[in-house]
């Protein structure tokens, strides 16, 4: 692999890591504070990226500009769906919470089929094909867009959980639920509200997805796999973990398409995270967990 | 013994499919506690395993479908060796990859299976009226292999220490079971319905495609009979596939067949959903409860808590 070709891989590897980041980041918070990993995360991000699609062609609302329509409403939704059913049940039986998260991925494929079709969708725009060269390198706008578009997010959230009570409260809960709720943590209130924006992230990542990827209703299966690579290996419930696996993914998976062949690109998630789950389950910046108080 | 015909034969062969792998399913999902995400991966392993092993060896598939389990099993060993060995998340991830992680190895592997344009099998030398009958006896077989299995399980030492696992992984291991160990146990043999049960249905279907044996409804089935039918009890699953799947076969005639399948598919999902949040406990142990007028939730205080530590 020539070195021009190596550091073309990093760069797309590197713009597409951050939008991986940003699809993960709801992914561990919801598994920090709730220990359950959210099985319909990547039916959620697809579910926002058709709603982007239909907002698009029917109104010509533009996929960035649905990213701000789109977070208040999976913000409002997620806390709902927390408040209303995974928080009682969750509170009875994790096995079944999970079994109830693979439920909604399945209802979301099945609507999604039965409204779009399950063939392959993009969201074009005008500046889609658009790109332009740095020295030697090639870079495509809508990558850029959607890694800018990702970073401000994360710092955003990043900001809200070192700086504010509430960001201290989520880390408390997500560190020790039961030590947080002795200090005073309303651990309840702050599951739901984590949960929440967790989800309203996977919807902000919703319109990305659609801008950068082609998509159709069972493609959540491919990425929920991606994202689990990337969580595992940054180490479950670890955000900053997370960040830092999704750029090495991102540029494996760019190394590997090049060096070997496109179809086997996916692959390297895998590889990972079966290799991460052997090796060293708690991931990189994972803590082991601990087996009771 | 007299058959019935056509519809109904065809209806029954899948009915007892399915109840033989739920069956197995709850081996792992039900004693053990530990609920697998990705049976049909190993469904699909096994219906491509016996392909393979007929197109290119001329193996025929009733023969190899008893080895073509064991393969699952010794698959499922290892993936039981990544992800059982503590307690954490690892076996809802592992399981949930792993049928994408299969169909994905498939489709790529296009020199061996064909890739996407998938493999055709000779068919069976049978008059066209009487091909379904083996099928229907092999799938009776593996159904009735199944709850023996189950009921011998649940009657031995092991079966105890699975239970023991469900209820309290901790004191499990405290009292002397070797918890890994019988984990791993449980679920190859949980998966061994799965791979011979493809087996089998890759001759009944004389072909078979990544899309084709690696359909994600039939591990839904087999959870939703699972928990419907109640979770830990050997007739439990039996019951939830013989209301299950007539019904959801009934289904696919209702709605138009353009989106037949991706309905299928929603209500299948709402109707997982609604039992897990109606009816965990399953139709056979919410009668046992009505009749004994326990407390809706009599498991201790401890227990529960247990719970939530070791499963997820």
């Amino acid at each position: 692999m020539s070195p021009g070709l190596f550091a073309q891989s990093l760069v797309l590897g590197v713009l597409t890591g951050g939008m991986y980041a940003l699809m993960a980041a709801g992914l561990t918070l919801i598994f920090g504070v709730m220990k359950v990993i959210n099985v319909a995360h990547a039916a959620m991000i697809v579910m926002g990226a058709y709603l982007s699609l239909t907002l698009f062609r029917h109104l010509g609302i533009d996929p960035l500009v649905s990213v701000v329509l789109l977070v208040p409403v999976f913000l409002g939704l997620g806390a709902l769906v927390q408040w209303g059913v995974v928080n009682r049940l969750a509170e009875r039986d994790i096995t079944l919470t999970v079994l109830m998260t693979f439920g909604f991925a399945i209802i979301l494929e099945g609507l999604q089929g039965a409204i779009w079709t399950s063939s392959y969708q993009g969201i074009k725009t005008a500046y889609s094909l658009e790109s332009f060269r740095l020295f030697t390198l090639y870079v495509p706008v809508v990558r850029l867009i959607a890694a800018g578009v990702s970073l401000v997010l994360l710092a955003g959230l990043y900001l809200m959980l070192t700086f504010t009570s509430l960001g201290r409260a989520i880390r408390a809960t997500i560190q020790n639920r039961t030590a947080a709720q002795l200090v005073g943590v309303n651990v309840r209130l702050v599951t739901t509200i984590s949960f929440a924006i967790g989800i309203a992230i996977a919807g902000a990542a919703g319109p990305l997805l659609g801008m950068l990827f082609t998509f159709y209703p069972a493609t959540h299966w491919l990425w929920i796999g991606k994202l689990l690579a990337i969580v595992v290996l940054g180490g479950l419930g670890s955000l900053r973990g997370a960040f830092v696996a999704a750029m090495l993914l991102g540029i494996a998976e760019q190394v590997t398409s090049v060096t070997i062949a496109l179809d086997w690109a996916p692959m390297i998630f895998y590889v990972f995270l079966f290799g991460v789950l052997v090796v060293r389950p708690q991931g990189l910046f994972g803590t082991v967990e601990r087996q009771s108080l | 013994m007299v058959l019935p015909e056509g519809f109904y034969l065809d209806l029954l062969m899948f009915t007892f499919m399915y109840a033989a792998m739920s069956v197995g399913w709850d081996i792992m999902g039900g004693y053990a506690g530990y609920v697998s995400l990705g049976h049909v991966g190993f469904f699909g392993l096994g219906s491509y395993a016996a392909a393979l092993l007929l197109v290119h060896l001329g193996l025929p598939v009733f023969m190899t479908a008893p080895l073509v389990g064991l393969m699952a099993s010794l698959l499922g060993a290892g993936l039981g060796f990544i992800s059982l060995r503590t307690r954490g998340p690892a076996f809802v991830i592992v399981t949930l990859t792993f049928t994408y992680v299969a169909q994905l190895l498939m489709l790529d592997l296009k020199s061996v299976t064909g890739g996407s344009q998938g493999l055709f099998l000779p068919l069976l030398d049978l008059p066209a009226n009487l091909v379904i009958v083996p099928f229907y006896y092999g799938m009776l077989a593996l159904l009735v292999i199944a709850i023996l299995v189950s009921i011998a399980i649940r009657r031995s030492k092991f079966g105890l220490g699975l239970i023991a696992i469900r209820e309290d992984e901790g004191k499990a291991e405290a009292s002397g079971v070797n918890t890994s160990l019988y984990k791993i146990l449980a679920f190859a043999i949980s998966v061994w319905f799965a791979g011979t049960a493809g087996a089998l249905h890759a001759q009944y279907l004389n072909y078979v495609d990544p899309d084709l044996a690696f359909e994600l409804i039939i591990t839904l089935n087999l959870i939703i009979m699972s928990l419907f039918g109640s979770r830990g009890i050997v007739w439990g699953p039996v019951l939830g596939a013989f209301i299950i799947y007539p019904l959801s076969a009934y289904l696919v005639f209702l709605v138009p067949s353009r989106v037949a399948g991706q309905v299928h598919l929603a209500v299948l999902g709402i109707v997982l959903v609604l039992v897990v949040m109606f009816l965990p406990d399953g139709l056979i142990r919410s009668y046992q409860g009505w009749r004994t007028k326990r407390p809706k939730d009599g498991r201790p205080l401890e227990a529960r808590a247990s719970i939530v530590e070791t499963a997820g």
